[in-house]
């Protein structure tokens, strides 16, 4: 098979077909590039979302049934997960219940209940909030911590979106 | 189950048909589309007095009526022969239905092929106008060929409710328009009509690609480039007849690509999405690579560049061509019939009474032995998609699951639920207990008899 | 546009770039074809680069990998096709790169002034393979973890500093997660770190001096060689193969993804017919020839004493054949590459027979 020699760079040939050709050239660059970006990007950019679409599945969630948490002594206090979020549950010397969103609303750290002082602490930037409401009450936290309701049941304790 | 079945090892009887039907899609496809380029090529060579193109045109007609007429016929008989062999009933139903349409068909046929030879043959031999009219006669008798057939095959997707209301009446053959101008044979015929006309380019860029560089000099030059815009009108419209053919497609059929796009990892849930996921970035390149190669460079182009646009346009075809029929899945006629020869209607009768009362292939007296039965069952349920050991495997399939697994996956299959993942592709397992019992005694026996393949690729 | 043009201009020497790949041309003749193969494994060195990033953002090295990389194979969205297509473009890059040093070998690319190019070459693809051979290991499936303690028996048969070689590849004596954070190292850091400027100088010799011309070619006066531009005729050419290869990869991935076997157990016999990589099938074979032949650890000591001894051969070829009439001496040269293409291939088959 013998090829064709073609030394210089190719003289197009300018006549009839001009406007048809830039036309291709438009449709068929411009479509490759969108096939190229939705069969090349389209899976990229799931891939890098799927944790994202996984949290906010987890997010969407009302309620979390915690079993045995109702067996949780009284002055104590545990960690759990709601959703993707770090929560805190704290069963107060009363005998009442209160839970919360354990994210810190000033710059996110988790926050801790003390029982010595009767406050949960953010020992970030030295937050407080009232360990029954969830009231800012000291530091800088701009607003207070998302309070869930918390129900007693005979075998466990559900934990829901107020 | 009353037919013989046809047992091929390795690849299945499936891709018998597929690997002849691939080929015939090629070839039969640019014998439509080819058609209406040597006619519109030749139209612009006398309008426009290009009287350089025509010898190159007549090269090319040789080249297409050669490729089309052996290449385009045999592998159509040879769908033929496949489809019966592996689908009997399936093809028998489309043959009550369509028989007429088949002979029309053929009528269209016979007028495309003799025809074509006219048209090479007579090349230089009758005026110019009148070879033009033997073009054109061409062109419309295989433009019309299309129009049938298309609607032959759609039917099997998407059979329309008036016809999947009247079945098992008899009067099937009665509902014949009904039939044919199914939901999705609009949508589907434009977008066979544009890979004819893109096939129609690709061929010629082959056919081509081989004139002697110094005979046909800017000719071959000019046409090359001619031949490659053949291929831009499907750009810019498949997109949009795919959203139109993908919006007939029945919402149970649609399940699968959803399936393949929810379901994470790499298996048989995904397939359909992975091959248009193929079919879509070989298109890209396609277009991309005739480009660089036929439209801005016509003079350099080779038979090399023409046989690698081959290449991918046959990537192309196979991946859209099996991801439509496994769309189709479970079924091979939508709705009506299962990819194992299964009638929707029949199943009750075949739950109860079992599958293989009626069959002239059950075992009898001492012969029926649970392994013999279980294997029948196999062979008329199984087999149909599954091998032994080539393509999607039953022994490798085994060879991780003891019996407890296997019967677990039985009794999934058998009950069919509406949020099993498997309803979307596999019919349900049908026949009375033992003959369910019977089956997984095969598939026990199978897995001893084999010899393990657990690390083998997929 | 020009605006940003002009600033560009006036700082950067684009006028001349622009006038030298004005000026450049790719010859054309019957082997030309040949020339795309650096291109492509280009390409595929792109691929990884991009794919590699992707999967570094769940991959997590040590005890979690096999953990990891079953989340990024059936957990994570597509995770499958970036690892698939990241496994793919490997093979294929080692391919095209094993095709494109062959090609330069026959065509005697190798010849003045073009010595730097085949040693930085060389010096390229062993690289490739050390980052196949690190990559391998990293999902800690059955399959890696055996092959990978397979693996190193080629460089544990050196003799004198074969042990503590392997020794602190494998950071032990035993495969372990430790291995897995120093393939890792290697794999993402070390060796991208010492590829890019070799690629970088290898591009800037093809740049320099062209591309090289087959002795058939050479023969021919030169009114009589045929080229083309190097841009835009040779660079869309590139491009068209380029997009080929980028398909080629996306079909493979698709249609052959990447399977992930069981978590990797020390103390689980071998699964029957381990084997390293095709790449190393050669090797791997040619030691275990070697070994019937010679039992012992003399069997093992000549095997790779072998391969060092054609190695060095390959890479000083350029000494040897040195002139543009070579003669017998070209003659040679050439007989002794075909050599070593059918002793890979050979080798290579029986490996594969074998298991």
């Amino acid at each position: 098979m013998s090829e064709s020699v073609n030394p210089e760079i190719q003289i197009e040939s300018s006549d009839d077909d001009g406007v048809s050709r830039r036309q291709f050239v438009k449709v068929a660059v411009g479509g490759m590039c969108l096939a190229y970006l939705g069969a090349v990007g389209y899976p990229i950019y799931r891939y890098l979302e799927s944790p994202v679409e996984k949290s906010e599945t987890l997010a969407a969630i009302k309620n979390v049934d915690l079993n045995d948490a109702q067996k949780l002594p009284v002055g104590s206090v545990m960690m759990f997960k709601f959703g993707p979020y770090p929560a805190l549950l704290i069963h107060h010397d009363n005998g009442d219940w209160s839970a919360f969103n354990a994210v810190c609303t000033h710059l996110g750290c988790t926050v801790q209940y003390h029982k010595d002082q009767d406050k949960i602490m953010c020992a970030c930037h030295g937050g407080q909030y009232d360990p029954r409401t969830g009231q800012n009450i000291a530091g800088p936290p701009p607003k207070p911590l998302e309070k869930f309701a918390v129900k007693v049941n005979a075998a466990s304790l559900t934990v829901s979106r107020a | 189950m009353n037919y013989p079945v046809w047992e091929v090892p390795i690849i299945g009887g499936a891709w018998v048909i597929g690997i002849i039907a691939i080929f015939h899609v090629m070839i039969s496809q640019f014998a439509v589309g080819g058609g209406l380029y040597l006619a519109m090529a030749e139209r612009k060579a006398l309008k426009e007095g290009h009287r350089d193109w025509l010898p190159v045109i007549k090269q090319h007609s040789k080249f297409f009526l050669l490729l089309t007429a052996i290449f385009g016929t045999v592998s159509g008989v040879g769908i033929w022969f496949a489809i019966g062999l592996v689908q009997p009933e399936a093809t028998s139903t489309l043959i009550h239905n369509f028989v007429f349409g088949w002979a029309i068909e053929w009528v269209f046929f016979l007028i495309e092929l003799t025809s074509a030879a006219v048209y090479y043959y007579t090349w230089d031999r009758i005026p110019e106008k009148l070879h033009l009219k033997v073009g054109w006669v061409y062109a419309i008798s295989s433009v019309c060929t299309l129009v049938i057939i298309n609607g032959i095959l759609t039917f099997m997707l998407t059979p329309g409710s008036t016809w999947l209301g009247i079945v098992g009446s008899g009067h099937e053959s009665a509902y014949f328009w009904n039939a044919f101008f199914n939901p999705t044979y609009w949508p589907s015929l434009f977008l066979r009509v544009l890979v004819c006309t893109s096939l129609a380019g690709v061929w010629a860029l082959v056919s081509f690609s081989r004139l002697d560089e110094e005979a046909y000099g800017e000719a071959r030059t000019r046409m090359v480039k001619w031949s490659a815009t053949w291929l831009a009108p499907s750009f810019i419209l498949t997109p949009v007849f795919f959203a139109w053919y993908i919006l007939m497609v029945p919402q149970e059929n649609k399940h699968l690509l959803e399936l393949g796009m929810s379901t994470i990892g790499s298996g048989a849930f995904t397939q359909v999405t992975r091959l248009g996921l193929v079919s879509i970035i070989t298109t890209a390149t396609i277009s991309g690579v005739v480009y660089f190669f036929a439209f801005k460079y016509p003079k350099d182009f080779t038979f090399g560049h023409a046989v690698s646009i081959v290449f991918l346009a046959l990537c192309a075809t196979a991946s859209t061509e099996y991801a439509r029929e496994a769309v189709r899945k479970p079924y091979v006629i939508g709705s009506h019939m299962y990819s194992n020869s299964v009638r929707v209607s029949e199943i009750p009768a075949f739950n109860k009474n079992g599958y293989l009362t009626t069959s002239m292939w059950r075992p009898n007296g001492l012969d029926a032995t649970p392994v013999a039965v279980g294997q029948i069952v196999f062979r008329g349920q199984c087999m149909s998609c599954h091998t032994l050991d080539g393509y999607r495997s039953m022994r490798r399939f085994l060879a991780d699951r003891d019996e407890k697994a296997i019967g677990n996956i039985l009794k999934m299959l058998r009950e069919h639920k509406e949020d099993s993942p498997y309803r979307a592709y596999m019919p349900p397992l049908v026949g009375s207990d033992e003959e369910v019992a019977a089956l997984q005694a095969y598939l026990m026996s199978l897995k001893s008899a084999g010899t393990p393949q657990g690390l083998a690729m997929k | 546009m020009s605006k940003i043009v002009d600033f560009m201009e006036e700082r950067l020497p684009l006028t001349e770039l622009a006038a030298f790949a004005k000026k450049k041309t790719v010859p054309l003749h019957r082997y030309a074809f040949w020339y795309y193969w650096g291109g492509i494994s280009l390409l595929c060195f792109i691929v990884q680069v991009f794919t590699g990033i992707l999967l570094l953002v769940y991959f997590k090295p040590g005890p979690d990998a096999y953990d990891s990389v079953r989340q990024i194979t059936y957990d994570i969205h597509f995770g499958w096709l970036i690892r698939s297509a990241h496994a793919w473009s490997a093979t294929l890059f080692l391919l095209s790169a094993f095709i494109h040093m062959f090609s330069v070998y026959f065509m005697k690319g190798y010849r003045k002034p073009r010595e730097l190019g085949w040693w930085s070459g060389i010096t390229l693809l062993l690289l490739g393979l050390l980052f196949g051979f690190s990559g391998y290991l990293l999902p800690m499936d059955e399959l890696s973890f055996f092959a990978t303690r397979v693996g190193l028996a080629i460089p544990d048969a050196i003799p004198v500093v074969g042990h503590a070689i392997s020794n602190i590849l494998r950071g032990g004596l035993e495969v372990s997660e430790i291995t897995v954070q120093r393939f890792f190292a290697l794999h993402v850091v070390v060796l991208p770190l010492l590829y890019l400027p070799i690629i970088g100088f290898h591009l800037y010799l093809v740049q320099l001096h062209g591309n090289a011309l087959p002795p058939s070619e050479e023969e021919k006066p030169a009114i009589d060689r045929k080229s083309i531009a190097f841009f835009p005729n040779f660079v869309i050419k590139d491009l068209g193969m380029w997009l080929i290869t980028l398909n080629v990869i996306a079909l493979l991935a698709s249609l052959f993804p990447q399977q992930l076997g069981k978590v990797a157990d020390p103390l689980a016999s071998a699964p029957a017919g381990i084997h390293p990589e095709w790449y190393f099938m050669s090797q791997f074979s040619t030691l275990k020839i070697v070994g019937k032949l010679i039992p012992g650890g003399l069997g093992e000591a000549a095997g790779i004493t072998l391969f060092i001894v054609g190695l060095l051969l390959w890479i000083l070829i350029p000494f040897y054949d040195v002139k543009k009439k070579g003669g017998l001496i070209a003659k040679r040269a050439t007989y002794f590459g075909i050599f070593v293409v059918v002793v890979m291939l050979v080798t290579t088959i029986l490996g594969y027979t074998a298991i």
